[in-house]
């Protein structure tokens, strides 16, 4: 018996040892880690200061994707658009978030810094299909609060 | 042969070989803009580079030909640094804008710089700025930034096909290709300095921006458009043919495509393909199509016997296809009433046909009846390749019209085309003299009166018995040509070559599957469809009233018939006399082999899906075949490809009398010899199935008539409308006035997309039509 009480001190003791310790876990999601600035996540296509969108719809990060995970098409901008700063741009670009690995080859292939990942990381969805990512959800880009 | 050592290899080539050439022979490669074997040495691109021992300075690959105990070195330090020289002055004006450049990751400049290039440009000054994507014409987008000056597209135009509408504009830096007087080029072959142009200056414009190389795919083919199936490659993105480019075979093709092969690729997404099955003008699943149809089938058979179901084979289907609807009809639906679509009554025995090497080595061609130009235009070109290795090629046209262009200039004799067989028979009989075959063949025409003088015609004959090496290019618009080349093989020692320009373009694999291809099995077919011996018709991608020439027949029999079942991928004009309209699987969309005017059997791969619900012949025969449960091996081996022969079917034939010339029937003298002639040509153009992205070159003045009757008729050169007056009733036709063309005649496509064509018989009178045609 005396054993029992002698365990069961030792592991009171341990708890509340622990409580008084600094803590690994945060209180999520009303409070939240910070990284690094390098880290990547979700990804975003950058405008620049005129609204044009920088994506020209060239394909290499789609070239460069390990995880096939980037999908563009590219098409002549109409006479008079502007949705381009050239004459070239994205009509589809998705990206298939399930597929990708973050490694962010994308961001280093593009020749005009549009495609960028952002500290974003909640990617969470109950859909499959809404963790594709399209074109119009990449141009605004989730604010990490 | 001369030996020399390239980069201490030895290697021995004919004299006259340039060192890039013989550099490649073993499998080195030094690096070219502007050299290309088709147009010869230039040497204006500098970056073919090389080091040849006991000579002062670097020398060009390209232009240097080889001489005994040269010593070469394509690399070493001395080449790297010419080499990177010359790409630092090309790169000075570039824009750098590969991201944008349709020709990114296939450009020779972005390889070369590379590996050859320096890393950086030392060049601050602002670059000159040129024209970007401005037209060469409704295909051809041109870079003027981006280009290299190589001149490949210039010499083309001008040297290889003879029509020189590009040209190099301004002096040093300022040069730019562009076209002559900056209007549109309006050749045939605008297309091929896309594949010619080694950096991204020159672009195609229904891709502009469409795929990247590594997200396409390519497949190997061939193009459906016409009889000659020139090699190519289909580039398809996302279930999608985006382009069409050209293949070059070593040692037989340059891959030279002409711009309706090249841009014509996109009739599967044409708003008038066919999508859905139509039975009794009821959109129906497909699957009950094929029931309704397979009905039809049993009910004819279980009341009108074997044999009451007629097939006719067109369009532009495979051979494989061919071989199982044959075996469908006689397997499955017990009939032997087999034929082909045909729009002229000519054949051409095996034996006879040529091949494009014959083109190679030819010093006398004949066209007879055919513009080469514009039916078959990748012939034209391989003629005029000739030309240029052989400049004293004859050429010669003989048809109802003028049949030589100036491209390729030659001598023309105008007769009707019933009367082109009397005039050759003439000629060899007037040239050979005692002999008994070109008696024979002539007894019948001897004092035919023809409107060309006995001594021209004989020494036309003469020439025509002395070639070396005769080629002919036939319409098949007079059948009794075929006794005149069975008699000038006989007559002729040196080789004579017949190369067939008639469609349907597989009309040679049909033969080889089974199916009758002649013109009278399908007269003989209609006939008995007309007698109500033959009560169903199933038509596999042929249209009787837009095809076969007698269209009387043709209604009679459509109309004769119970049940019409058609396949087609557009509406066909037989649609009111059809009671199932099947959608049909095309070229692109299933893999099989065509063979082409030369016999020589091609593979074209399968790229895409078929849209909606097309389906492959192979789907309707085992689905049919089911229906009459009975098992239906569409997995049977069947290959086109003779061990012995290669690529090409073999060329003997039944031998013994099929080759024995019969004598030439006199052809009937026009009972009005004042009235409108109508003639019909193949105009690739026109031909065949629909394309949206070749519309802007269609000119909506189709028919021609001699320029002094235009001007007579009011008729400006830009063209005109009129009311012709036929037996049948009034036609209005857009016309313009053509030289080529003689008086009192009006040519017209055949079997174009018109359905007036048919009905152009017994042309009484041509009339201006004042009123504007509304829209």
């Amino acid at each position: 018996m005396f054993d029992g009480v002698k365990a069961l001190a030792k592991g009171l003791g341990t708890t509340f040892k622990a409580l008084s310790e600094p803590r690994d876990t945060i209180e999520y999601p009303e409070k939240r880690r910070e990284y690094s600035p390098r880290f990547r996540g979700k990804h975003m296509l950058a405008k620049d200061a005129d609204g044009h969108e920088l994506c020209v719809g060239c394909g290499l990060c789609e070239a460069v994707c390990p995880a096939h995970a980037i999908r563009v098409v590219a098409a002549e901008a109409p006479e008079g658009s502007n949705v381009s700063w050239t004459n070239r741009y994205a009509v589809d670009y998705e990206v298939d978030l399930i597929r990708c690995i973050f490694c962010g080859m994308c961001e280093e292939a593009c020749p005009t810094n549009a495609v960028r990942l952002t500290p974003f990381n909640e990617l969470a969805a109950s859909d499959r299909l809404d963790m594709i990512a399209d074109k119009e959800e990449l141009l605004h880009p989730p604010v990490r609060k | 042969m001369i030996r020399l050592t390239i980069d201490e290899q030895e290697v021995s080539v004919p004299e006259g070989t340039m060192i890039v050439d013989a550099a490649a022979k073993v499998g080195i490669d030094v690096p070219i803009y502007c050299y290309h074997q088709a147009l010869g040495p230039l040497g204006a691109c500098r970056m073919c580079l090389v080091e040849v021992e006991k000579m002062p300075k670097l020398v060009t690959g390209c232009t240097t030909a080889v001489s005994e105990g040269m010593v070469v070195h394509t690399k070493g330090p001395r080449v790297e640094k010419g080499r990177q020289g010359v790409l630092e002055f090309l790169l000075i004006n570039h824009p750098l804008d590969c991201p944008v450049c349709d020709k990114g990751g296939e450009c020779y400049l972005q390889d070369y710089a590379f590996e050859y290039g320096p890393s950086k440009g030392r060049f601050q000054e602002p670059k000159i700025q040129k024209v970007k994507d401005g037209p060469i014409n409704e295909f051809v987008l041109i870079d003027q930034e981006r280009c290299v000056l190589c001149q490949r597209c210039v010499r083309f135009m001008s040297e290889y096909v003879g029509e020189g509408q590009l040209l190099l504009e301004g002096r040093g830096v300022e040069t730019v290709v562009t076209t002559v007087d900056h209007e549109p080029a309006q050749s045939h072959f605008t297309g091929n300095v896309i594949d010619l142009c080694p950096v991204g200056a020159l672009l195609s414009a229904p891709y502009n921006h469409k795929g990247r190389p590594w997200n396409i795919d390519r497949q190997t083919t061939i193009c459906p458009q016409c009889p000659v199936g020139c090699p190519s490659k289909m580039t398809t993105r996302e279930s999608h043919i985006i382009r069409m480019e050209g293949r070059p075979v070593p040692n037989r093709d340059w891959g030279w495509l002409c711009d309706r092969g090249r841009f014509g690729y996109d009739f599967g997404y044409h708003p008038l393909r066919i999508l859905d099955s139509t039975v009794q003008g009821q959109s129906v699943s497909s699957a009950q199509a094929m029931r309704d149809t397979a009905q039809w089938m049993k009910e004819t058979i279980r009341d009108h016997g074997f044999g009451s179901i007629g097939f006719v084979m067109g369009g532009h289907f495979t051979s494989e296809e061919a071989y199982w609807i044959k075996n469908f009809a006689q397997d499955v639906a017990h009939t032997s009433e087999l034929a082909t679509i045909r729009n002229v009554p000519g054949y051409l025995p095996i034996t006879l046909n040529g091949t494009f090497e014959d083109l190679e080595k030819t010093d006398m061609t004949v066209f007879v009846g055919v513009d080469p130009y514009e039916a078959v235009p990748v012939v034209h070109l391989k003629l005029r390749d000739r030309l240029r290795h052989f400049p004293h090629l004859k050429v010669v046209g003989v048809g109802p019209r003028k049949l030589t262009v100036d491209t390729l200039p030659g001598t023309d004799y105008i007769v009707p085309s019933e009367d082109e067989a009397a005039f050759f028979a003439q000629a060899l009989l007037l040239a050979a003299g005692e002999d008994p075959t070109a008696e024979m063949l002539a007894q019948k025409v001897k004092d035919y009166p023809l409107p060309i003088d006995s001594t021209t015609l004989k020494s036309l004959g003469e020439s025509l018995l002395k070639a070396e090496h005769l080629t002919l290019l036939w319409d098949g618009e007079n059948p009794q040509m075929e006794q005149i080349f069975k008699a000038l093989a006989q007559l002729r020692e040196a080789p004579t070559a017949v190369l067939p320009t008639f469609g349907p373009v597989n009309w040679r694999g049909y033969e080889k599957a089974g199916i009758p291809v002649r013109y009278e099995e399908l007269r003989r077919l209609l006939t008995k469809a007309k007698n109500g011996d033959i009560r169903m018709l199933v038509l596999w991608g042929s249209d009787l009233m837009r095809e076969f020439p007698d269209r009387v027949l043709a209604q009679e029999a459509l109309a004769a018939v119970d049940y019409v079942v058609s396949a087609q991928i557009r509406p066909p004009l037989d649609m009111p006399y059809v009671d199932a309209l099947l959608p049909v699987a095309a070229w692109g969309e299933v893999e099989g082999s065509y063979v082409n005017m030369e016999a020589r059997v091609a593979i074209a791969a399968a790229g895409v899906q078929p849209p909606g619900q097309c389906r492959p012949t192979k789907s309707y025969m085992a689905g049919w075949a089911r229906l009459f449960q009975q098992a239906f091996k569409v997995e049977e081996e069947w290959d086109l490809f003779a061990d012995t022969e290669g690529d090409l079917i073999p060329r003997h034939g039944n031998g013994g009398d099929e080759m024995m010339p019969q004598a030439v029937e006199r052809p009937q003298l026009p009972e009005d010899p004042g009235q409108w002639k109508v003639i019909r040509g193949d105009l690739v153009w026109e031909n065949g199935i629909p394309s949206e992205i070749l519309e802007p070159r269609f000119t909506p003045f189709v028919g021609r008539i001699h320029p002094l009757e235009a001007e007579a008729l009011n008729i400006g050169p830009e063209g005109g409308y009129v009311d012709i007056e036929t037996a049948a009733g009034t036609v209005s036709l857009d016309v313009r006035a053509d030289s080529s063309i003689p008086e009192r005649t009006l040519w017209v496509p055949r079997s174009s997309h018109y359905d007036w064509n048919v009905l152009l018989n017994e042309v009484r009178q041509i009339k201006r039509r004042e009123e504007v045609r509304s829209l």
